[in-house]
């Protein structure tokens, strides 16, 4: 039996009356499944005390009570106001039916708005808990629970065939954390999109708030909701929910409410630089930052719809808080970088793929800073550069997909703080040319005399020192470390310290040529583990490189770098690519990710942010620090454990130790994963290595129900090649116990909260044409695949086999090979 | 209304009319070439003047023959003329405008011919007279500076631009030129940084504008403060140095475009071989020494812009996908009616383009890129004059440019990667280069292969010296970045080091004949020294360990030439004469290679006499040289790494002046040419009025 959750949530709401019903409930319950259960039980356990419980809920409940209040009142507030922006909320004809049930508990009667009617009633039915057993007084005590969160009122707006429950959730969803909610936006949009007007009904309050408030929240709903609607059939798709929804939110008639004077700083603030800079043609023709993107659109209506903006911009003589560019600047961003997308797709070779990148990134350059962000970090920020020449190309047959890395500067609010003022590229020079070509800082061996360099014979000259000196940006510090070579301007003629120490010494200074070679051959040696430039793969040595190497030079060469709230983001832009399954995956990782952190697996896996932006473009951001197993076998020509052996240090050693147990965790996590999910199309390529030994997969266009050309390859749950099983210390080793233990306890873990992954899957299936959905049993299948109904045991056992069966699978092989000979890819 | 119809009537009657009779603008002229004041008799002498087409070969042809009495009688009349022309810059009537602007033209230069050796102050004085002439040029510069910089007709700022350098231009040299002191004062310099940062005009007057900065920049460049190389040094604008770089590039890459067609057309020819060395020789004769000449004016302008200004720089790398649209520079292109709305005309800018042309054939390029192509082009023949001008400016502007930190960091990066086919002297020990399959390296590659290129093909009697010591001190300065941020640069060195190697041996074998001309020593010095470098700091900047091998290998394989060497330097040096410390101090610069020469051979004969080997394959001589490494001593030599930073005073102020003059002259003669036929403009403007 399957124990039932709602019970154990409502318990906390009202523990004296129920505290025998659960222990009762609980004796029924099988142990395992109790033990499996028991961490949501802390705070029940050792409660005996019923009165003291009584007390925490009720102290639970007002808190919710006044959140709700507070929130009611915004929204009153909003209501009396959204008169134009679609059908008022509140008249939603559904809330009747929970109307009517909380009349029946109601002694207070009257209510000013139905709005508030439905916030108040779960602060009198606490107060006259009435022991009803009706179905819906319990959910109704379900959902007042502090247990109640986003991925039940998910899970219950979606299943729910009541219009009063779903009514109802779409007005709690007010009360959680944005940031919560903020992760199943891809499933209430597709609710949205895809379910009936009652589900619509009663999320769109909720869009709408959150849209009013916050631009990206706007983009992203955006973004979704035209991906979503693709599906739909072209004629109903023009009239659906969603792209109503969709025309609202970019119309920009959702902006903030209140004229707060903090709402004109948003775009007065900037506005008397860029009418300086307003005679580029960098921003020709545009008052305001980031606007200037459009000549990179390439949209000629954008253009033309833009000059008529621009005249009245130009009258209202920038005073526009309430012009309808809150949105523009990023979406003009992100549509330039789609175009270069495409316009690179039309390049025959890389070479050339990557050259028009870097020409294109350049002329994208002279519009920035703008109040640009990239949508995948963490932090607040303003795009302020993109370092262009760093940009390349990944490995793709015929799209062009590629790799940015963006300069950003930190601020507590894209939207209202003021955009950083352009420094010109040159500046950083102003810096570096007082440091001349032949006379270095003091001590870093460039300009060695005579006698430093005959004395510096043993120790091998430092490649740190070297780069210290290049890079001092910052004029401060540059006086401070120069203090040698102030005199040294730049005219003057630099016969330097060299001639005048010679003739001091006159002693002639001798030095071995064997020496000579022998550090030319030392130093190359020295040079950390690059990749050797391909032209036929010029992400590989992009990639390879650390990051935190990559940042620290991208820093030094930028006329940013010196700003303490400097940040580089990288990611990857895809032009022609269907990116909603892999958001998908990202979201059933994720979940995965938190329930194996929340039972304490250590399994590791790494999702990966994606950024749906249409039916067939998005951004990813990229895995840091890690190559493909491709790119490690073309490159380096080792085996994996060779690699392992190169990169982290010999059998015994620590770094090859922790190296090993990362690449355990990881394949045990992807393992998995790739089993629940059906990950398909596991070759080399897709598979990436990080500089910690953990391996990360990578593209999820095969999940589920799909698989590559339906060639019936990869029969086997998941990829575990020889070589992995080498790293891993071979088959009698600790270390592939260990891995098949993890899998066991990730597996025994997922099961628990299988709901929570199911749902995300189950919910996006929804009129969706995804080809990982095709089929009938999708759903069953995945749920299949947590084999519920096993015991510890026999889920050993099965662990033993899905192991066995990969291990042996010689399509694996087979499929390497296949992918080799019609890819290119080892 | 009356106006026009005169006008037309006017019009009608000059189509028609027959030799006899004069136009009524000469009449006019005539009138003031008359010792009375032509506005006596009619008070709108002035107004009616400039509303006739401007006939300049009558009034400088008029100008010109004054002779120096009547000069003294006129000059109150030629004083008001130009007074009136000063101001009719500031009506609104736009044909009024168009005249008065031509008519200073021909003021300028009419006088100015007359007076080939008269002073300054006496040109000043016969145009505007002394004492107003400071207000007039004020007054003249702040209408052409708004003339340029407000919205008025595209043709009107271009005819603005041909004044100014007609102005600029009409002396020989530019620095006697005593009116351009008010040029100096009164500074347009803003007004040409705003053509330069706007694409639209940028796209029609660019050309004209960097020009005529490149002039000014030149005026009394060594004598006085400049204001203009001041402001042009601390210019930080990007859109500006941005539009500026286009400008040149544009024009570079035209030129380019030319010669390849010309090359094109024939290497189709029947006797491929044959008629392309004739043609090339021909080519130099007809059409291309016109743009040869032209395009010295922009390489001027790119050598300004590098050297002054440092933020200039960056534009360098600044790259656009290669525009293959022919731009015509020199003619002002008919203007595009704006449209009412305001929309930019269209133009062949780059920026400007909302999407960039989409064919996949294109290379990106930018401006340094364009400008080694044209380096290359020029450097192949520098037997003609403006050629050798042309080769030695380009080896200054590399020079600048290889000093350059910002420069040498994106040279070297290793992220831009390019082809760069340079273009390559038919020779006849040589086949072709084939072209199509050159690497994409970092670009400083493709810097050393025009620098050895430049080497190998110049080795001729009539020895460019000069270009060689510069190009053997850019590949110097190149070597001493990548010593200091040690920066292994994957380039072939060999070819490199036997380039060097030939030159030697070319100086030897004509030591006598160069002697009498040059200071061979200093040369052979600098070359013995880049071996220094590659042998004492090979370490930190060779990309392999087998290319130090590969040194030695090739210094032990030409042994005779340094062997030589060091007999000549030893011979000169002992014997007193001009060159007696030149030579010893290559004496002392090749002690090293000396060393490993001696270190090396005996080991080299003895490895082929115990293995019974006569000939021994590279491999075995690098198994040699490997072997015995350590038993060689070298000396350290002080200051290889060091280098004399380029100045252009004094060295190099007489070369520019030549240079400028040059410019001058042929700018003069474009402009000229331009100006007279400025019909079409005319007519445009009669219909809008």
């Amino acid at each position: 039996m399957t124990l039932n959750f709602e019970h154990y949530f409502s318990m906390t709401a009202c523990i004296n009356h129920f505290i025998a019903v659960i222990f009762n409930r609980l004796y029924e319950c099988d142990e395992d499944e109790l033990l499996t259960n028991l961490h949501l039980l802390p705070p029940l356990l050792p409660v005996i005390d019923p009165e003291v419980a009584l007390k925490a809920c009720q102290e639970v409940l007002l808190k919710v009570k006044l959140l709700d209040n507070k929130q009611q009142q915004d929204d009153q507030k909003h209501a009396d106001t959204t008169d134009c922006c679609g059908p008022p909320w509140h008249m939603n004809p559904d809330t009747s039916s929970i109307r009517e049930e909380e009349e029946e508990n109601d002694d207070e009667g009257q209510r000013e708005t139905p709005a508030a009617q439905k916030h108040t009633p779960p602060a009198a039915s606490s107060e006259s808990p009435s022991p009803s057993s009706s179905k819906q007084s319990w959910l109704l005590r379900l959902f007042e629970s502090k247990l109640f969160d986003v991925s039940m009122a998910i899970s219950y707006l979606y299943k729910s065939k009541e219009p009063g429950v779903q009514a109802y959730i779409g007005n709690r969803l007010f009360s959680f954390p944005d940031g919560e909610v903020d992760f199943y936006l891809p499933q209430l949009l597709n609710m949205y999109v895809h379910m009936d007007t009652e589900v619509g009904d009663a999320i769109k309050p909720y869009l709408v708030h959150r849209c009013r408030s916050s631009i990206t929240f706007s983009l992203l709903s955006a973004w979704l909701l035209g991906a979503y609607s693709s599906d739909m059939h072209i004629s109903t798709q023009r009239h659906s929910r969603g792209t109503k929804l969709r025309k609202l939110i970019l119309s920009d008639d959702l902006k903030p409410r209140s004229d707060e004077p903090s709402s004109g700083d948003v775009f007065v603030s900037p506005s008397r630089r860029t009418h300086q800079r307003s005679k580029s043609d960098a921003t020709m023709a545009s008052g305001f930052p980031g606007a200037g993107l459009r000549r990179t659109g390439s949209n000629p209506k954008v253009e033309a719809v833009h000059e008529e903006v621009r005249g009245r911009h130009v009258r209202t003589g920038f005073c526009c808080d309430e012009s309808p560019e809150r949105l523009r600047p990023q979406r003009e961003f992100v549509k330039s970088l789609f175009c270069i997308g495409k316009r690179l797709a039309t390049l025959p070779t890389k070479e050339q793929k990557t050259q028009r990148l870097i020409s294109e990134l350049s002329l994208l350059n002279h519009k920035l800073p703008a109040r640009v962000w990239l949508p995948t970090a963490e932090h607040q920020h303003h795009v302020c550069r993109v370092p262009h020449t760093q940009a390349v190309v990944l490995n793709s047959k015929d799209k062009a997909p590629y790799i940015i890395y963006v300069e950003v500067l930190e601020c507590n609010s894209f939207e209202t703080s003021p955009v950083p003022t352009r420094i010109p590229e040159t500046r950083i020079r102003s810096a570096r040319s007082a440091e001349n070509l032949d006379c270095g800082t003091p001590g870093n061996g460039s300009s060695m005399t005579s006698e430093h360099r005959a004395g510096s014979f043993s120790t091998v000259p430092n490649y740190d020192n070297d780069d210290d000196a290049w890079a001092t940006d910052d004029i401060g510090q540059l006086q401070v470390e120069g203090e040698a070579q102030t005199s040294s301007s730049d005219n003057i003629s630099q016969f330097s310290v060299d001639s005048i120490t010679s003739l001091e010494s006159k002693e002639p200074v001798f030095i071995a040529a064997g020496d000579i070679r022998r550090r030319l051959s030392e130093n190359l040696a020295q040079t950390p583990t690059t990749f050797r430039r391909d032209p036929e793969d010029p992400s590989a040595v992009a990639l390879k490189e650390p990051w935190e190497e990559k940042v620290r030079r991208i820093r030094e060469g930028s006329p940013y770098g010196h700003l303490p709230n400097w940040r580089l983001l990288s990611v990857i832009v895809k032009c022609g690519d269907d990116l909603r399954q892999e958001l998908l995956a990202y979201q059933f990782l994720k979940q995965l990710q938190s329930i194996w952190q929340q039972e304490r697996v250590p399994l590791w896996i790494k999702p990966y942010k994606i950024l749906v932006m249409s039916s067939d473009s998005g951004m990813i951001e990229p895995v840091l620090n890690a190559v493909s197993l491709h790119q490690v076998r073309k490159q380096s020509q080792l085996s994996l454990l060779d690699y392992f052996l190169q990169e982290h240090g010999s059998f015994t050693t620590e770094a090859f130790l922790t190296a090993q147990r990362n690449f355990v965790q990881s394949c045990a996590g992807y393992s998995l994963i790739c089993y629940l999910l059906q990950v398909k199309d596991r070759h080399n390529g897709n598979i990436l290595l990080d500089s910690e030994g953990h391996i990360i997969h990578i593209d999820f266009g095969f999940i589920l129900s799909s698989s590559p050309r339906n060639l019936g390859f990869e029969t086997s749950a998941f990829k575990l090649t020889s070589e992995f099983v080498d790293v891993m210390g071979g088959l009698d080793g600790d270390m592939f116990i260990y891995y098949k233990m993890l899998m066991l306890q990730g597996l025994i873990a997922a099961r628990k909260h299988m709901e929570k992954v199911l749902q995300i899957v189950e919910i996006m299936q929804q009129g969706s044409h995804l080809p990982c959905f095709h089929g009938s049993s999708t759903i069953r299948g995945l749920k299949e695949r947590f084999h519920m109904s096993l015991t510890e045991e026999q889920l050993q056992l099965l662990v033993e086999q899905l192991v066995d069966g990969s291990m042996r699978s010689i399509t694996t092989k087979l499929y390497d090979s296949f992918q080799y000979v019609t890819n290119g890819i080892m | 209304m009356s106006q026009v119809e005169k006008k037309a009537g006017l019009l009608r009657r000059t189509s028609s009319s027959k030799k006899p009779l004069k136009e009524k603008v000469v009449l006019m002229y005539d009138e003031i070439f008359a010792k009375e004041d032509p506005a006596k008799n009619n008070p709108r002498f002035w107004d009616e003047l400039f509303l006739m087409k401007v006939n300049l070969e009558y009034l400088e042809s008029k100008l010109e023959s004054v002779n120096g009495e009547e000069v003294q009688r006129i000059q109150d009349n030629i004083n008001s003329l130009f007074h009136h022309c000063v101001q009719a810059l500031g009506e609104e009537h736009q044909i009024k405008v168009v005249n008065a602007l031509q008519t200073l033209c021909a003021l300028f230069r009419g006088v100015h011919q007359k007076n080939k050796s008269a002073s300054g102050f006496d040109i000043i004085n016969m145009l505007m007279g002394f004492d107003k002439a400071e207000r007039r040029m004020k007054d003249l510069m702040e209408r052409l500076d708004s003339l340029l910089c407000g919205d008025s007709s595209e043709s009107l700022k271009s005819l603005c631009l041909k004044l100014l350098l007609c102005l600029v231009t009409v002396t020989d040299n530019i620095s006697q030129n005593t009116i351009l002191e008010y040029v100096m004062i009164n500074s347009i310099f803003e007004a040409i940084l705003q053509i330069l940062s706007d694409p639209s005009s940028r796209g029609q007057h660019g050309y004209d504008a960097v020009v005529l900065l490149a002039l000014l920049v030149n005026y009394r460049k060594y004598e006085s403060v400049n204001p203009y190389i001041v402001k042009l040094s601390i210019v930080d604008d990007e859109p500006t140095l941005d539009g500026m770089g286009v400008v040149l590039h544009q024009a570079l890459t035209e030129y380019n475009r030319q010669y390849k067609d010309k090359e094109e057309e024939n290497q189709g020819g029947f006797f491929s071989t044959l008629t392309s060395m004739v043609g090339s020789m021909f080519i130099a004769d007809v059409d291309e020494k016109l743009s040869v000449q032209t395009n010295e004016a922009i390489l001027l302008a790119l050598y300004e812009a590098v050297h002054l200004n440092r933020n200039f720089i960056t534009v360098l790398a600044q790259s656009h996908p290669e525009i293959d649209i022919p731009v015509t520079p020199s003619t002002p292109t008919p203007t595009t009616p704006t449209t009412p709305l305001g929309t930019t005309p269209p133009s062949l800018d780059v920026m400007n383009n909302p999407e960039l042309p989409l064919d996949p054939n294109l290379q990106t390029s930018n401006l340094l890129i364009t400008f080694l192509k044209y380096a290359s082009i020029v450097m192949q023949d520098t037997k003609d004059e403006h050629r050798l001008n042309s080769a030695r400016l380009c080896l200054i502007i590399l020079t600048c440019i290889a000093e350059d930190q910002y420069a040498d960091a994106f040279l070297h990066d290793d992220n831009i990667n390019f082809r760069v086919s340079l273009h390559r002297m038919p020779m006849r020990h040589r086949k072709k280069a084939a072209g199509k399959n050159i690497p994409s390296r970092p670009l400083v590659c493709a810097v050393l292969d025009l620098m050895v290129e430049f080497i190998v093909t110049h080795m001729m009697k009539d020895f460019p010296m000069d270009l060689y010591l510069r190009c053997v001190q850019i590949i110097h300065k190149l070597l001493c970045y990548q010593k200091k941020c040690r920066i292994r640069l994957h380039y072939t060195w060999r070819e490199l080091w036997s380039a060097l190697i030939n030159l030697l041996k070319f100086l030897l074998s004509n030591e006598t004949t160069l002697l009498a001309k040059h200071n061979i020593f200093h040369l052979a010095l600098l070359v013995v020294n880049l071996f220094n470098m590659f042998i004492t700091y090979g370490d930190t900047f060779l990309p392999t360990s087998n290319s130090y091998d590969e040194l030695y290998y090739e210094i032990v394989r030409m042994h005779q030439v340094f062997d030589n060497l060091y007999c000549m330097v030893l011979r000169v040096s002992t014997n007193t004469g001009q060159w007696k410390e030149a030579a010893s101090k290559v004496t002392h610069a090749l002690v090293n290679i000396r060393a490993i020469i001696n270190h090396f051979n005996p080991k080299i004969e003895s490895y082929a006499a115990v293995n019974h080997i006569s000939q021994l394959s590279e491999e075995q001589v690098l198994e040699v040289v490997r072997s015995n490494y350590d038993t060689l001593t070298l000396k350290l030599q002080d200051g290889l790494d060091q280098f004399e930073r380029y100045s252009e005073q004094p060295k190099e102020a007489a070369f520019f002046k030549e240079l400028v003059r040059s410019i001058s002259l042929n700018v003069r003669k474009n402009v000229s040419l331009n100006t007279l036929s400025q019909d079409v403009l005319l007519k445009e403007f009669s219909t809008i009025s």
